[in-house]
Parts: C-alpha cells; sequence; structure tokens
C-alpha cells in the first residue's frame, strides 16, 4: 500500500489539533452561560425563549448611528430591551430589498400595541420601510420546543449508535459518536463565539442543521470504516492495525476531500446567492461539513487506532 | 448488453414520465415562499372548563374555519395540530392586523340585568347569550344615522327574551360583548319579535367596530377561547425575493459542481453530470406528484442532497480508478467499483435517513419540510447513482480494455500497479471478476 499520510504516527498531533480548534468555543460557551440571563452557551432565538421578531426591508444602508436613533425611538415609545440586528441581503439585481432590518421585542399579542409602535418609529428613521417577516413565539411554546430539540439530539444520536453498533464493532460506534460530538461542539462554539461577536441568534433551523451536520460527519466517518473493516478481511494476517488503519484512511482521502468539496460547493451557492432567512443555517452546514471531513479523517480514525492498541497490549499482558 | 439496453430504455421512460409530471403538476409552494401567514393557536381552559375535549376542539376548529372564511382569501388551512393546537394558515394575506383580530376574539354576547348587591349595582348573566342568536347585520339608526348592529334571534331566543323583557319593563338591560358593556338601554315594553339592535352607546359605533362585531357573531362564538402561541408571516416581497434566489443558488451550485466532476473524472464525469441532471428532474418530479410542499428549509434540503447525491457518485469512481490501478478490465472494475462501494454508500445513507426521520417526528413544520425533502432526495440520489450511473457507464465503455486511460483521469504508466487484494474465489465470483 502506497501511504502519502501517517496519521497514526501523528496521532496524538492530531488530537492536540481538535484540542485547538475546540478550546475557543468551548471558552466562549461556558462565559455565555455565565453572562446571559438564560443561561445558555449560545444566545438562542425566540423560538426557544419566546418573543416577537419582526423583519423590515429597508432601500438604504444602515448605519450604526440609525440603529441607535432606532433603539432611542423604540426605548422612548416604551420597548423594553429590543435587540436589533442588521442582516445583509445578498444583492440581486433589480430588487430593492437592500437591507434588512430585525426587530426582537418580547412576546406581541393581539392585544398589544407594540406593533403600531415599533412600526412608527421605523417609518419615522427611513424612508419606507417594509414589514416582510412576523415571526411571533409564545413564552410556553419557547420552552416546549427547545425540550423537543433536545428531545431530538438525543434520539439521533441513539439512533445512530445503534446503527453502527448494528453494522460495526461497538468500539467504531463509539469513535464515531465521539467524532460527532467533536464536531457540534465546534459549530455551536463558532456560533457561541458569533453570539457574542455580532448577536448572532441561533433557531429551530439551527438545531435541523446541526442534525444534518451529525448524519454527514457520521456519512464520512462511515466511509472509512467500511474501507478498514474491508481490508481487514484480506490484510489482517500480514499487516498490523496501524498499517491498514493508515492504508484506509489513503485509499479514501480524495473521496472524504472530493465529496466535502462538492457539497460545500452547492452550500456556498446557497449563502452567497440563495435567500436571506437561511444564511445562518447554512453557514452552520458548511462549518459542520468542514469538521466533519477532519474529524473522520484525523481524528475518529485516530481513536480507534488508540482504542485498538490498547486492546492488543491487554491482550499481550494477560497472555 | 440487452439486458442494459432494456435498463436504458426503462430509464428514459421514467424520465420521460418525470418530464410530463413537472410540465403538468402545480409546484406547491410554502408561505415563505409566496407570503402568506402562519398561526398556531391554543385552546385556554377556563374557570368552567377545566379539561379540553377532542369535541370542543372540532367546534373550535369549526368556529375559527368560519371566521377564516370571512377574510375572503382562497385556500385557507385550518388544521388540527395535538391535543388543544390549530394551525392556521393564510396564504397572500394584505393585512395582517386584521386577520389576527378575528381569530383570537371570542364573540361573546350576553345579555345582563342589573341587580343590587353590597349598595352598588353589578350586571348580571339573564342566560341569554349570543348562541340564541340567528343573525347579525349591519345597518345604521335612522335617527342619527349612527352604525347600529341588529340581532335577530332564533325561536329559543326570541321566546327568552320576550320573556325577560316583560319581566324586566322599566329596567335597564344591558349588552355585553367579550366582556364590554355595549349599550344599556331601558326596557319600555316586552319585545316578543324576537328583533334587538345594539347601538354603541353615547358615542356611537365605527364602520369598523361594528363591522367586526357582525361578521364574529356571524362566525359564532368560540366554544372555548383560544390564543395566539405562535405565528410566522412572510410578506410577498421577501417570498419572492426567496425563490428568485434560491433558483439562482441551485442553478449556480449545481453548474459547480458538474464542472468540478467533469474536470476531475474526465468521461465518467461526465456520465455522473448527465446523472445528476436526471436526478434532479426525477426528485422536483417527485416532489410535485407526492405533492411535498416546497419551503426555503425544504430548498436547502433539495440543494443539500445534490452535494451527497455526487458523493455516491465519487465513492463508485474512486473505486472504479483503484480497482483499474490493480490491474482489472475495464468492465469488472467498473462492476467492482459499484459493488464494493455500495456497502459505503447505504450505511452512510441510513444515517442520514435515520436523522430525516427522527427530524421529521419532532419537529416543526420547517424543519420537517427539510427532513422530508433530505430523505427523498437521498433515497433517490441511491437509485440514481446504482442504476443511471452504471448503466451509462457500461453502454459507454463496453466490455474491452481501457485504451485510453486518460479518460478517467489516470496515467498509463499508473495502470496495474496499485495493490492487489489477495481475494477467494467466491469474493472473484460475487464481483463478477473473470481473470
Amino acid at each position: 500500500m502506497k501511504i502519502k499520510l501517517d496519521i497514526v504516527k501523528y496521532r496524538w498531533l492530531c488530537l492536540c489539533i481538535s484540542a485547538i480548534l475546540l478550546l475557543p468555543g468551548i471558552c466562549s460557551m461556558v462565559y455565555s452561560m455565565i453572562v446571559y440571563d438564560t443561561h445558555t452557551p449560545i444566545r438562542v432565538g425566540i423560538d426557544y425563549t419566546g418573543g416577537t421578531t419582526l423583519q423590515y426591508s429597508v432601500q438604504e444602508a444602515i448605519t450604526n448611528e440609525r440603529l441607535s436613533a432606532v433603539r432611542k425611538g423604540l426605548e422612548s415609545k416604551g420597548i423594553e430591551n429590543p435587540s436589533l440586528q442588521i442582516i445583509n441581503v445578498n444583492a440581486a439585481n433589480d430588487d430593492n430589498l437592500r437591507a434588512i432590518l430585525a426587530v426582537r421585542t418580547k412576546f406581541i399579542d393581539e392585544q398589544s400595541k407594540d406593533l403600531e409602535s415599533i412600526n412608527s418609529v421605523m417609518k419615522s428613521e427611513f424612508k419606507s420601510p417594509e414589514l416582510v417577516q412576523v415571526a411571533s413565539v409564545g413564552p410556553t411554546l419557547g420552552k416546549e420546543l427547545f425540550k423537543n430539540s433536545l428531545i431530538a439530539l438525543s434520539l439521533a444520536l441513539l439512533g445512530i449508535i445503534a446503527y453502527l453498533t448494528f453494522r460495526f464493532q461497538f468500539d467504531y460506534a463509539l469513535s464515531a459518536i465521539l467524532g460527532l460530538v467533536h464536531d457540534t461542539i465546534f459549530v455551536l462554539g463558532v456560533f457561541s463565539i458569533l453570539g457574542l461577536v455580532y448577536e448572532v441568534q441561533v433557531d429551530a433551523l439551527f438545531v435541523t442543521a446541526l442534525l444534518t451536520v451529525i448524519g454527514f460527519s457520521v456519512h464520512d466517518t462511515i466511509v472509512v470504516f467500511d474501507r478498514v473493516r474491508e481490508n481487514l478481511k484480506y490484510y489482517s494476517k500480514k499487516m498490523t492495525f496501524s498499517e491498514i488503519m493508515n492504508g484506509s484512511i489513503n485509499q479514501t482521502f480524495t473521496r472524504s476531500i472530493n465529496t466535502s468539496l462538492t457539497t460545500l460547493i452547492t452550500l456556498a451557492a446557497l449563502y452567497f446567492f440563495g435567500g436571506v432567512t437561511t444564511k445562518d443555517f447554512v453557514l452552520a452546514m458548511m462549518l459542520g461539513i468542514l469538521i466533519g471531513t477532519y474529524s473522520s479523517i484525523f481524528f475518529c480514525s485516530t481513536l480507534v487506532d488508540i482504542w485498538e492498541d490498547r486492546e492488543l497490549s491487554t491482550k499481550a499482558v494477560s497472555a | 448488453m440487452k439486458n442494459k439496453l432494456v435498463m436504458f430504455w426503462a430509464i428514459v421512460l421514467i424520465i420521460i414520465a418525470s418530464i410530463v409530471t413537472i410540465c403538468v403538476k402545480p409546484t406547491k409552494l410554502g408561505l415563505d415562499l409566496v407570503g402568506g401567514s402562519r398561526l398556531v393557536l391554543e385552546a385556554q381552559t377556563t374557570d368552567t372548563i377545566s379539561h379540553i375535549t377532542p369535541d370542543m376542539m372540532s367546534s373550535l376548529q369549526f368556529a375559527i374555519e368560519n371566521r377564516v372564511n370571512k377574510l375572503g382569501v382562497s385556500e385557507t388551512v385550518v388544521q388540527r395540530s395535538g391535543d388543544k393546537r390549530l394551525v392556521v394558515e393564510i396564504p397572500d394575506v394584505s393585512d395582517l392586523n386584521q386577520a389576527k383580530a378575528y381569530l383570537g376574539e371570542t364573540a361573546e354576547l350576553d345579555f345582563r340585568k342589573p341587580v343590587m348587591k353590597n349598595d352598588s349595582e353589578q350586571w348580571v348573566s339573564t342566560g341569554l347569550t349570543g348562541k340564541d342568536l340567528n343573525s347579525a347585520n349591519l345597518s345604521t339608526n335612522s335617527q342619527n344615522g349612527q352604525w347600529v348592529v341588529d340581532l335577530e334571534f332564533n325561536s329559543a331566543g326570541t321566546k327568552k327574551f320576550a320573556e325577560l323583557t316583560k319581566k324586566m319593563v322599566g329596567q335597564q338591560m344591558a349588552i355585553f360583548f367579550n366582556g364590554e358593556l355595549q349599550s344599556a338601554p331601558v326596557i319600555r315594553e316586552p319585545i316578543t319579535g324576537g328583533r334587538a339592535q345594539i347601538s354603541g352607546g353615547d358615542s356611537g359605533f365605527a364602520y369598523e367596530e361594528a363591522k367586526k362585531m357582525v361578521d364574529l357573531l356571524n362566525a359564532g362564538a368560540l366554544p372555548i377561547p383560544a390564543k395566539i402561541i405562535e405565528e410566522n408571516t412572510v410578506g410577498p416581497t421577501l417570498g419572492a425575493d426567496s425563490i428568485a434566489k434560491s433558483k439562482l443558488a441551485g442553478a449556480i451550485g449545481l453548474g459547480f459542481v458538474m464542472i468540478f466532476m467533469a474536470c476531475y473524472y474526465r468521461a465518467p464525469g461526465l456520465i455522473a453530470d448527465i446523472a445528476l441532471i436526471l436526478y434532479s428532474i426525477m426528485l422536483f418530479a417527485l416532489f410535485k406528484a407526492i405533492p411535498v410542499t416546497l419551503t426555503l428549509a425544504g430548498i436547502a434540503g433539495f440543494i443539500l442532497s445534490i452535494g451527497m447525491a455526487v458523493d455516491a457518485n465519487i465513492l463508485i469512481f474512486e473505486r472504479t480508478k483503484e480497482e483499474l490501478k490493480a490491474g482489472r478490465t475495464l468492465f469488472t472494475a467498473i462492476n467492482s467499483g459499484f459493488d464494493r462501494a455500495f456497502t459505503s454508500i447505504f450505511d452512510s445513507n441510513m444515517t442520514t435517513i435515520i436523522t430525516c426521520i427522527i427530524l421529521y417526528c419532532c419537529g416543526t413544520s420547517i424543519v420537517r419540510g427539510f427532513a422530508l425533502t433530505l430523505a427523498i432526495g437521498v433515497i433517490v440520489s441511491m437509485f440514481s447513482a446504482i442504476t443511471i450511473t452504471k448503466n451509462f457507464m457500461h453502454l459507454a465503455f463496453g466490455t474491452g480494455n481501457l485504451k485510453n486511460p486518460a479518460m478517467f483521469g489516470l496515467k498509463p504508466e499508473e495502470i496495474g500497479e496499485g495493490f492487489q487484494a489477495v481475494e477467494t474465489k467466491r469474493e472473484k465470483a460475487k464481483f463478477g471478476i473473470l481473470d
């Protein structure tokens, strides 16, 4: 077997790189849990806290001064702690959708006059703002959605563990799961940092992105493991496990890179040319696929290798 | 070779059927693409109603349907969701606040009489309510030209009203609408004709106010109070923008992927490109045939599944290249490339399908749209890679030897250089290896 990339030799280095990649995000998540009112590791949106988001499209650029003017105007009308976010729109040639200003407040119910107040503030600050999207989630429903998302995540993990244990051995399944935990923490970490710096909030769609990333990450890992399984059949007597692992990674290397590349191409097209509503969702998936490719080549296989090594040495000792 | 040709024509037939479906069937677009409003109402328990029964929900649904129809918008949907929720979808709504005001209000009409309690006068219900009405109409007072609401009782209501007014001559009778006092006229004589009128008190009704009251009364009171707990409204501008941009993004994404495949994998890459176009056609036809309502998240799932469809092809080509390097003939290399890549493709797609199923079961409507399109996409992509690509490869390359390795992006000296697996006879037989 031709070996271009000796992963096994550098396995501790791989683990170090993983640690370096994950650490800033973990720090940010811990910091966020202390700082935010919601005590969540990432800034959660109205889907989970309850509240109302109004999105206005405006035809001019939004400067920071204008933003603070809007904020002042809203506060003078009795809107408490409005959160404002500018969403940049991919400029298409002819449309008048230049930028979107998202105003987030507490839940506005049918009786409340807050909507009219916000409308009037927007009209006084911008030339012709148009209310393009309203999203409202009641406070009790928010908690329910949060619970449901966590249930969905755990069920997905269990389902994948069960399937992998059924198709592969348990240690493979375990390292694939560790790999996707690795990927999930990375994506969560990046969004935690984005939340601190750019006030990016996550919604129900973000959980969808995470679950897709999980699926994709396992997908990548399986391709490598499948190859290991196949090679073990032919070479287990001639080569050590590490050699087989290395060979398998090298055999699947081009495929892993190319697959991620094509998926990234489609996602990048969505990010740069697609609609504004799904931008964060697509960003989460791009990050997840990048890290998923990394983890399936450098992280999961290293784990299995370390595991098998220990198995062998314990066997040798007991013999 | 004969089987291959039969397969080829079967594929052609499927594609023709798909194209016909695409032309004939309309695309179902979600509210976030056409613009519209999606509201979730939750029935509320009150002091008197501690438990919400399915019967109550049915009558609530009926009442809400009545009200939504009053908006005069076509293709509205009112659906039950869970034990105590209703999902209301209203496309193309022009004035959202109006729609919301119509849905949440209970429309409780209540006739009350004065009773002295602890030295203060209080209004107590007489038992005559909006349920006793036959219809309500908008009209104007002939004397001062103000808007009034004319009420017509049903037979039971007429009887009740006649008895009440007989007892209460000389007294005030108050009319409450949704707990608010509208007017309290003094009864001068018994009213037996089954008709009454609500004036807006001293200030009178504004037209909108009176109109809304009439509509709500005619639509019927909600059997139980309901609150809007979730709302998602997209204006038509944003919807149109999303469609245009998703189309552009899809075309650009697909285009770049096709260029990449053709450059990297050469001849097989081109075949994969054709398969990819056919895949998109089949998938789109399937979405229309089922029909799947396309939302923005659904389109994202669709575009992502293109990426995954390519993956199957990449796995197969990489494997075929390896088999060629190991010195196999072209025909066996293609066959074993497909067979050996299949377990990888199957296992990895199964995990994606597992997550999709879970997302579909636990998710909200946005998430469901995504999960459904992605799952269908993954299943169709397996079919497309294993039948279409394989069939086209065999037809294009035949059974001969590989004369021009550059067609696969290989150098001539690479052929036969790879490591060779020592295979059992059974393995060889399975992969159709003849050498």
